[in-house]
C-alpha cells in the first residue's frame, strides 16, 4: 500500500542545515533529499550527528540555520537508548498500544484496526506471551523487541532508526531485519543509523554518509568508494580482503 | 470503638477530613508523574515557592487592626507565585545548561528568602507562618472544603483528558516529540497541575508537609500495581484514606493534625515494602 507521499516530493528534505550545541556544530550545512519510499543507511562515527540528525528531524533541537523538512508528520522514531525507570507502569501491551497514539489522538477510541496493529506487532517481534508483564521487569532484548514493535504498531510514513542493532540479542536482531524488509516492501521511508557497512551495502537503496558535515549521498554501488569511507571515519576503517571493516566500532566493544 | 466516631462528631473535623481527602486525591493522581519524571524536588520547590505570594496577600489584605486576611486572595497569591517559581525555573533551564534540581533549587531559596523578608515587614505575621508551614487542617471553612473537593473532581477530569500525552512525555520524551506532541507545552502543563496540587494542599497539611502527599501515595502504589490507572486509583484512594486515618490518630494521640495525616500516608509505603508484591523480581 503506497502512501500520502505526493509524487516528487522527497521524503526527508535537509537544506543547508546547521545545528550548533554551544559553539560547536553538531551537523554543519547539510543537504540531502530523500526520495519517498527508499531506505537509508545513516552512517558514520561517534559524534558524527547522527541523534541529532534525527533530534532535528522530529523537531527536539532546532536547527540553527537551514531546514529540514519531512513530507509526513507520521513519523516513528526508535531511539538509540531508553532509561526508563524500572517502576514505570505499563505492561508490554501498553508501550506497544502507545504507537497508536499518534493515529488516535488524545481521547480517539481504539478500533478494530487499531487492535489488529497492536497484536500483529506483537506477533512480528515474538513477544506475544509477555503481554502482560511489566515493561521494566523485561530483559534488555525483550524491551527492545517491545520497542520495535511500538514503532510497527504506528504504521508511520517514515520510520527513523537510530543504531537498532547495536547490542541486540540474536533473535532481536532478527525479528528487527524482517520488520526493515517488511517496511521497505510496503514503500514506507526508512533511515537507520547503522555501523555496519556490510549490511548498508547490500540491504538500503542509499547510504548517507555523514561526519558533522555529509561527506556523500547516493546508491551504495556508486557512493561507496574508499574515499568516502575513509573520509567519514577518519582513518578508523581497515580493509579486509573485499571487506571493509570499522575499526574504531569494533575497539568500543559491539555497541 | 468511640476512639474512632468521636473524632468526627464535631464538625469542624468532618470538613477538615472533607477536605483533606479532596487533597489527598488530587496530590495522589498528581503525585503520580512526579515520580515517574523525578520531579520531586521541582515539587518542594513549589510548595516553598509559595510563600511570598501567601506574605503579599496577607499584608493587603490583612489590615492594620489585625482583621483576619482574607483567604480567597492568599489562595491566589499562593498560586501567582506557584506559577512564577515553575516559570522562573523553566527559564533558567531554557537560558543554560544547569541541571533542573540546581535551577529549581535556585528559584526556591529565592522565593524562599523573598518570602521571608516580605513576612519580616508584615506585623502579625508570624502566627500564620505556622499554618503556612504546617497547615491548619481543622480550620478549614465548609466553603474551602467544597472547592477542593470540586478542584478535585476537574483536575481529575483534566487528568483523564491528558492521560495519553501525559503517558508519552512521561514514558519517552523523544517519542512523544517524533509523534508530534507538543512537549514543551505538555511540560508547562503539567507543571501547572503540581502547582495546583501543591496550592491546594499546602492549606491542609502546609508547605513543609504537602510533598508527602505528592510522593509517599504514589510511591506505595508504584510498589503494587504494574498500570498507570491502577496506579493513579490505588494512589488516590491512599492518599484519601490518610486523611480520616490521620484525624483519628491526631485526635486521639492529641498530634498535629496535618503531621499525622502525612505520619498515616508515609505508615503505608512502609508496610507495602514488606508485602510479596512489592518485591520484584531483577
Amino acid at each position: 500500500m503506497q502512501r500520502l507521499t505526493p509524487t516528487g516530493q522527497p521524503a526527508i528534505a535537509a537544506q543547508d542545515l546547521t545545528v550548533r550545541y554551544g559553539r560547536e556544530p553538531a551537523l554543519d550545512q547539510v543537504s540531502f533529499e530523500i526520495p519517498p519510499s527508499s531506505t537509508v543507511a545513516l552512517l558514520g562515527p561517534n559524534g558524527a550527528g547522527k541523534t541529532t540528525l534525527f533530534r532535528a528531524a522530529i523537531g527536539l533541537v532546532r536547527a540553527s540555520s537551514g531546514s529540514i523538512r519531512l513530507v509526513s508528520r507520521r513519523i516513528a522514531f526508535v531511539p538509540q537508548r531508553l532509561d526508563i525507570e524500572p517502576s514505570f507502569p505499563v505492561t508490554v501491551t501498553d508501550v506497544v498500544r502507545m504507537g497508536r497514539y499518534g493515529d488516535l489522538g488524545w481521547v480517539g477510541r481504539f478500533g478494530d484496526r487499531d487492535r489488529q496493529l497492536v497484536s500483529t506487532a506483537l506477533r512480528e517481534l515474538g513477544i506475544e506471551h509477555l503481554a502482560d508483564r511489566r515493561f521494566g521487569d523485561l530483559s534488555g532484548g525483550e524491551r527492545q523487541r517491545t520497542l520495535l514493535a511500538q514503532a510497527s504498531a504506528q504504521d508511520a510514513d517514515v520510520f527513523l532508526l537510530d543504531e537498532p542493532f547495536a547490542g541486540l540479542d540474536a533473535p532481536t536482531h532478527a525479528a528487527l531485519r524482517r520488520l526493515l524488509a517488511s517496511w521497505r516492501e510496503r514503500g514506507r521511508t526508512v533511515l537507520v543509523a547503522t555501523h555496519d557497512l556490510e549490511s548498508a551495502r547490500r540491504d538500503y537503496d542509499l547510504v548517507l554518509c555523514l561526519n558533522r558535515r555529509m561527506i556523500a549521498f547516493g546508491p551504495p554501488a556508486t557512493t561507496f568508494t574508499e574515499e568516502v569511507v575513509s573520509e567519514t571515519f577518519a582513518g578508523h576503517i581497515l580493509r579486509v580482503g573485499s571487506l571493509l571493516v570499522d575499526t574504531a566500532h569494533h575497539h568500543h566493544g559491539a555497541g | 470503638m468511640d476512639w474512632l466516631i468521636d473524632p468526627f462528631q464535631a464538625e469542624f473535623v468532618r470538613t477538615g477530613a472533607l477536605a483533606a481527602a479532596a487533597v489527598g486525591v488530587i496530590s495522589g493522581v498528581v503525585g503520580c508523574y512526579v515520580i515517574l519524571r523525578g520531579m520531586a524536588l521541582m515539587s518542594d520547590s513549589l510548595a516553598h515557592g509559595v510563600l511570598p505570594g501567601v506574605a503579599i496577600a496577607f499584608a493587603l489584605t490583612a489590615g492594620a487592626s489585625g482583621s483576619d486576611p482574607d483567604q480567597t486572595a492568599i489562595w491566589f497569591g499562593a498560586l501567582a507565585a506557584g506559577l512564577f517559581t515553575a516559570g522562573a525555573t523553566n527559564f533558567v533551564l531554557r537560558r543554560s545548561q544547569v541541571r533542573e534540581e540546581t535551577a529549581a533549587a535556585v528559584v526556591f531559596v529565592f522565593m524562599l528568602a523573598l518570602g521571608v523578608a516580605i513576612v519580616s515587614r508584615v506585623q502579625g505575621y508570624s502566627v500564620d507562618l505556622t499554618s503556612f508551614l504546617f497547615g491548619d487542617v481543622l480550620g478549614v471553612s465548609s466553603g474551602d472544603a467544597t472547592l477542593s473537593v470540586v478542584l478535585a473532581i476537574a483536575i481529575i477530569a483534566l487528568v483523564v483528558l491528558l492521560y495519553r500525552p501525559f503517558l508519552l512525555l512521561s514514558f519517552d520524551p523523544q517519542r512523544a516529540a517524533a509523534l508530534g506532541l507538543p512537549t514543551e507545552r505538555l511540560h508547562l502543563a503539567m507543571l501547572v497541575l503540581i502547582t495546583l496540587a501543591v496550592v491546594i494542599g499546602f492549606r491542609v497539611v502546609g508547605a513543609l508537609l504537602v510533598l508527602g502527599l505528592l510522593i509517599a501515595p504514589p510511591a506505595t502504589a508504584a510498589l503494587l500495581t504494574k498500570r498507570l490507572p491502577a496506579m493513579m486509583a490505588l494512589s488516590a484512594a491512599i492518599a484519601a484514606a490518610s486523611a480520616p486515618l490521620g484525624l483519628i490518630l491526631s485526635w486521639n494521640l492529641d498530634l498535629a493534625a496535618g503531621a499525622s495525616i502525612v505520619l498515616v500516608a508515609v505508615s503505608g509505603f512502609v508496610l507495602a515494602l514488606a508485602l510479596p508484591a512489592a518485591r520484584r523480581a531483577s
